[in-house]
């Protein structure tokens, strides 16, 4: 029998205590775990970015953490995003810019877009294009993204 | 995709992470940014007994350090610091332009400097550099610490002179030439090098440049200096024609694979065009003459 690990961990604003394998990645535990499957997994080798949370307010790659590395932490998922009612302010640009068609790439792009929003940086359209290379998507184009993102960041009007 | 079975420890001091590294005999792995491992782990290529995570033990190998010449950065300062840190901007900017190029936001941070070092992959940029900039590695066993010149490090493709139950503790710099200039070509943007090329030196008032460094990566199983290149263009001026001669001498020191991301032949061809690019860009600043 595998051991497991006792974790105690900050899950979009909760306390949890859970019994972990050691083998188990991050990912796998907030999806089958928790029942948080909002973030996604793609590739399971830190390529796709679809398992993108926030770690401690970083953008990381939940795949390449192991769950019990997640100890003493916060972890910030997709469902942290929308209100009680409607959506996050980036969660209406995304849909107000068409930066989405299938979806499934849009929870890595939410939490690597809210990282960079909170980072306080004077971003750039490139900049933001740049931040957000390490999430995929193979429907949109990107374009819609980025403009997504730049219109959260940088309001409606502002073309830099 | 999934690891094999394993123990995981998470060590408070790095007392107890050599400790644990020595206690599993070699089978045990150091777990740092996670970013070149976990994939390694889940694809298993590598099967091993325990994990010692090194994550808590950023206040003895989280620092950047500017002392006197030298500059000492702990083994787990992450990409993400290094971009950002005004000490590395203003002693080791090389370091801080390569960063760039390395993966994506969510990589850099949590890769960490000892990692890629440790990682020794052969067109990896951090390695690239530190060759380039001709750092020091500091490891630590339960037997004591040593340090490493670069040039003796690498060993091959990802292989490099560490033992298995010694941790990478951090990486020391000296004072970095007054000049240099950083090349990479991708297949795409932020994707692996397949071929970079670092060079450093300092020009006198009359433009003859001593302590000339010139660093390939991705044309060897490590990276590797371009020693007669190098000594070609050592104590002269820089003209179109020394320039060309040295891109040519590079070709010496490279002995380039044929993989998924180029052939050796396309490498070859690459290098010295690219090296005399660069070169010439270094000769045309002229930074001596203002
Ligand atoms: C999508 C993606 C893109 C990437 N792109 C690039 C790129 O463009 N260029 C590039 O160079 N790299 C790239 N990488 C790899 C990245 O740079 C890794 O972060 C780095 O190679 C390893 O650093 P780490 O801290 O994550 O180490 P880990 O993955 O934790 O460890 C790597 C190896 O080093 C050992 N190790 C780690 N720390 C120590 C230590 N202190 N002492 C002893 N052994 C240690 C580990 O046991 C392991 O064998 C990419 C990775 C991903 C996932
Ligand atoms: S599933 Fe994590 S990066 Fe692809
Ligand atoms: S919307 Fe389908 S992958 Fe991005």
């Amino acid at each position: 029998m595998e051991d497991l690990i006792e974790i105690t961990v900050t899950v979009n604003g909760r306390a949890v205590h859970e019994r972990v394998p050691a083998r188990m990645h991050a990912a796998d535990f907030l999806r089958g775990q928790l029942g948080l499957t909002g973030t996604h997994v793609g590739c399971e080798q830190g390529v796709c970015g679809m398992c993108t949370v926030l770690l401690d307010g970083e953008a990381v790659k939940s795949c390449l953490l192991l769950a019990p590395q997640l100890d003493g932490h916060e972890v910030a998922t997709v469902e942290s995003l929308a209100p009680d009612e409607g959506l996050a302010p980036l969660q209406q640009a995304f849909k107000e810019a068409h930066a989405l068609q299938c979806g499934f790439c849009t929870p890595g792009f939410l939490m690597t877009a809210t990282a960079l929003a909170r980072s306080g940086r004077t971003l750039s359209r490139d900049d933001i294009r740049e931040e957000l290379t390490g999430v995929l998507c193979r429907c949109t184009g990107y374009e819609n993204i980025v403009t997504a993102v730049d219109r959260h960041i940088n309001g409606e009007h502002v073309d830099v | 995709m999934k690891p094999a079975p394993l123990q995981y420890v998470r060590p408070a001091s790095v007392a107890e992470a050599v400790d644990a590294l020595e206690e599993h005999g070699g089978m045990a792995r150091v777990l740092a940014g996670g970013q070149s491992l976990v994939p390694m782990l889940g694809m298993r290529l590598m099967r091993p007994s325990a994990l010692v995570d090194i994550n808590d033990l950023g206040a003895e190998l989280g620092k950047i350090d500017g002392r006197g010449e030298e500059t000492v950065i702990g083994a787990l300062v992450r990409y993400s610091a290094l971009e950002t840190s005004p000490v590395i901007a203003e002693r080791l900017p090389l370091l801080q332009e390569v960063v760039r190029h390395i993966g994506d936001r969510q990589v850099r941070n949590r890769g960490t400097i000892g990692g890629a070092v440790a990682q020794s992959d052969p067109t990896g940029e951090m390695p690239l550099v530190c060759l380039t900039l001709g750092a020091r590695v500091v490891a630590r066993s339960v037997r004591g610490e040593r340090t490493i010149p670069i040039e003796e490090f690498f060993e091959g493709s990802y292989a490099n002179a560490l033992e298995p139950e010694e941790l990478l503790v951090g990486l020391r710099f000296p004072l970095a030439p007054v000049h240099c200039r950083f090349f990479e070509r991708g297949r795409k943007h932020n994707d692996f090098a397949l071929l970079s090329i670092a060079v450093a030196g300092s020009p006198d008032a009359d433009g003859r440049w001593s302590g000339v460094r010139i660093g390939l990566g991705g044309v060897n199983d490590t990276p590797v200096l371009a020693e007669a290149a190098a000594a070609r263009l050592e104590g002269r001026t820089w003209d179109t024609a020394t320039i060309a001669e040295a891109a040519e001498l590079a070709l010496e020191a490279a002995d380039p694979p044929d993989d998924v991301r180029a052939s050796a032949e396309y490498r070859n061809h690459l290098l010295p065009i690219q090296l005399r690019r660069v070169l010439t860009d270094l000769a045309g600043a002229e930074p001596w003459k203002t």
